[in-house]
């Protein structure tokens, strides 16, 4: 995060000079690695920070429209009429969505992305200059089903009526829903999201996802942590989605009733978690109000024991 | 008042400009540390690589230490080369890129993995350009070793780099291993490059480039004014080429501004990775 943020300040800092007008773009891509000779042990740190300024759409977005309305200005000063530029992430969003056709029939591959460039109309080299290349396919899908999603929830989801457990059932079948067109090639994106160099922005993203469920469906009278929460929703939508692959009802219908389960589930976890967490807070105001009193107060109480049998 | 205002503007604009020049001229009528007209350099980077053809790759082992081949292999696999494409290798005399690029293409294991269209692989199309034919000469015959001398997909053409007989917007990929430091005018090059290229076209250039870490720059120039010299004095009997060699090293513009001349030329996506501490830089870039 704090990565993208400083990205785009370096990007809306350097459009004031005026020798070098396309660095700024050139200053968030530019990374020198440095590999020692022959044995390419490539710092991996290196190697994330770069798809980091690739994949995430949005941050650089300050930057192109200000750059390209300086570039038409130096191309003025010295060739007339050259066509306004494309900026390289809407290229390759471009390439992307149209090779999101491809992949029921070519699966999340090299060969889905070449054909869906072939559809822009651009040609398929584009493809090899993608960093991570199936893994910014899949990744491509996944921001847009979050966008989706969003979209979806500010167009008037009708949740008020609702549970909150009812909500979160709505909201993740609306989302594993944008999946079904692609469930027979789904198993490939979750390997690929599962392969080390792509589990942090594939985590990221499910981060996100199971955040901005939890937003819609507004917090409720929960007192859980709230890491405890996304990691339950986090659990329960990511065991649906596995047990969708698999699943050949009529419209998915034992998924979803898969879904209600381990929703109800989590919600009487919840309330057994409570349950709980209550009945230490009595035992805790026995020895003192605190969770700390609780603490010294087992303290107290294995001291004691262990100092009786001792005798 | 506003005159004067415009005038400092203009003049400015002048200067930043004859600046410009000055530097890129530099490269043009520099060989080596020498001083040479502009029309004179390409005779002479000429009879360089007429003297050093037959020993080209032999000499590049040695110098490297078989680093190069590495390097070479760096460059393709950032490529990513597929069926089908239309590849252009400049300078690419001794077919050094072309081959290890023929070979991703029609790798048995990966046409195994992948679907790939046999028809599609016909149509793949590297060619191979060099100005001296000297160098052609010598990649041709490897061609016929590895029994690819009547290969309809590898095509060597004698051509200048500043002046492409190829057609604009033709091919997928451009390449230039080695080569663009020996070019006069980079800037045409880089021009030339952009116009064939088709929209979505890649440009990869691996150089010699500058090496910035401190001691090891140190060492870095030891070898290269002491050593390397002397082994083309040995090796391939003429030390001038190989002394101009790493002067032409020192003269060609550094990284970033190698990157921004790149950028220039109208490319998006400039990026550039260094190896070996930047004693070989990998500079690549995309035609939108």
């Amino acid at each position: 995060m704090y990565r993208t943020a400083a990205k785009r300040l370096l990007a809306g800092g350097g459009i004031t000079t005026t020798r070098l007008l396309r660095l700024p773009k050139l200053r968030s891509t530019i990374i020198p690695s440095s590999y020692t000779s022959g044995l390419c042990t490539s710092s991996i740190g290196g190697n994330t920070e770069s798809p980091m300024g690739n994949q995430s759409v949005n941050p650089n977005q300050s930057g192109p429209t200000a750059s390209s309305s300086t570039g038409t200005g130096e191309g003025q000063r010295r060739h007339e009429s050259r066509k306004p530029r494309a900026e390289f992430q809407e290229e390759q969003a471009r390439v992307l969505s149209a090779s999101l056709r491809h992949v029921p029939r070519l699966g999340w591959t090299e060969e889905a992305m070449m054909a869906g460039s072939r559809d822009v109309g651009v040609s398929p080299s584009i493809v090899g200059s993608f960093s991570r290349k199936e893994a910014a396919l899949v990744e491509f899908f996944m921001d847009e089903c979050l966008q989706l999603l969003m979209d979806r929830i500010d167009s008037g989801l009708d949740l008020q009526n609702l549970i909150p457990s009812e909500r979160i059932f709505k909201l993740i079948r609306i989302r594993l829903e944008m999946q079904v067109p692609y469930m027979s090639k789904w198993p490939q994106a979750l390997s690929i999201q599962a392969h080390p160099l792509n589990v942090p922005t594939s985590f990221k993203q499910r981060a996100m996802l199971v955040d901005e469920i939890w937003h819609a469906v507004g917090d409720g009278a929960s007192d859980l942590d709230w890491y405890v929460k996304r990691t339950i929703l986090g659990g329960v939508y990511s065991t649906t989605e596995i047990y969708m692959l698999t699943d050949d009802s009529l419209e998915h219908r034992d998924t979803w009733a898969f879904l209600d389960d381990r929703v109800k589930d989590a919600f009487d976890l919840k309330k057994s978690i409570q349950e709980a967490k209550y009945f230490a807070e009595d035992i805790g105001a026995g020895v003192g109000k605190s969770v700390q009193g609780l603490m010294n107060g087992v303290m107290q109480t294995m001291s004691r024991r262990s100092g009786g049998s001792a005798f | 008042m506003a005159l004067r205002s415009v005038s400092r503007r203009l003049g400015s604009r002048i200067l930043n400009q004859r600046s410009f020049v000055a530097s890129l001229h530099s490269h043009a009528t520099s060989f080596g540390f020498q001083e040479v007209k502009e029309e004179e350099k390409s005779k002479l980077v000429g009879n360089v690589f007429t003297n050093v053809a037959s020993s080209y790759d032999i000499m590049n082992d040695v110098m490297s230490g078989g680093l190069h081949r590495l390097w070479k292999e760096r460059l393709v696999g950032k490529l990513s080369p597929f069926a089908g494409m239309k590849h252009l290798d400049v300078a690419g005399g001794t077919g050094d890129v072309a081959f290890r690029i023929y070979d991703a293409v029609y790798s048995v294991k990966r046409r195994a993995l992948q679907k790939v269209d046999e028809a599609s692989l016909e149509e793949t199309q590297i060619y191979v350009c060099d100005i001296n034919p000297n160098m052609l000469n010598v990649g041709k015959q490897r061609a016929a070793e590895r029994g690819l001398r009547d290969n309809k997909s590898l095509v060597w053409v004698e051509g200048d780099a500043e002046a492409l007989s190829f057609d604009d917007n033709s091919m997928d990929g451009y390449t230039i291993a080695f080569g663009i430091r020996n070019v006069t005018h980079i800037e045409k090059a880089l021009a030339e490059a952009y116009r064939v290229l088709k929209r979505g076209g890649r440009f990869l250039c691996l150089e010699l480039s500058h090496v910035e870490i401190p001691v090891f720059k140190n060492l870095y120039d030891l070898y290269s004014f002491q050593v390397i010299p002397n082994l083309g004095e040995l090796i391939a009997g003429d030390r001038e080429s190989y002394q101009y060699l790493v002067e032409s090293v020192r003269r060609f513009p550094p990284q970033e501004r190698f990157a921004s001349m790149i950028a220039d030329a109208g490319f998006e996506k400039v990026e550039y990775e260094n190896l070996v501490g930047g004693v070989v830089a990998i500079h690549s870039a995309i035609k939108l």
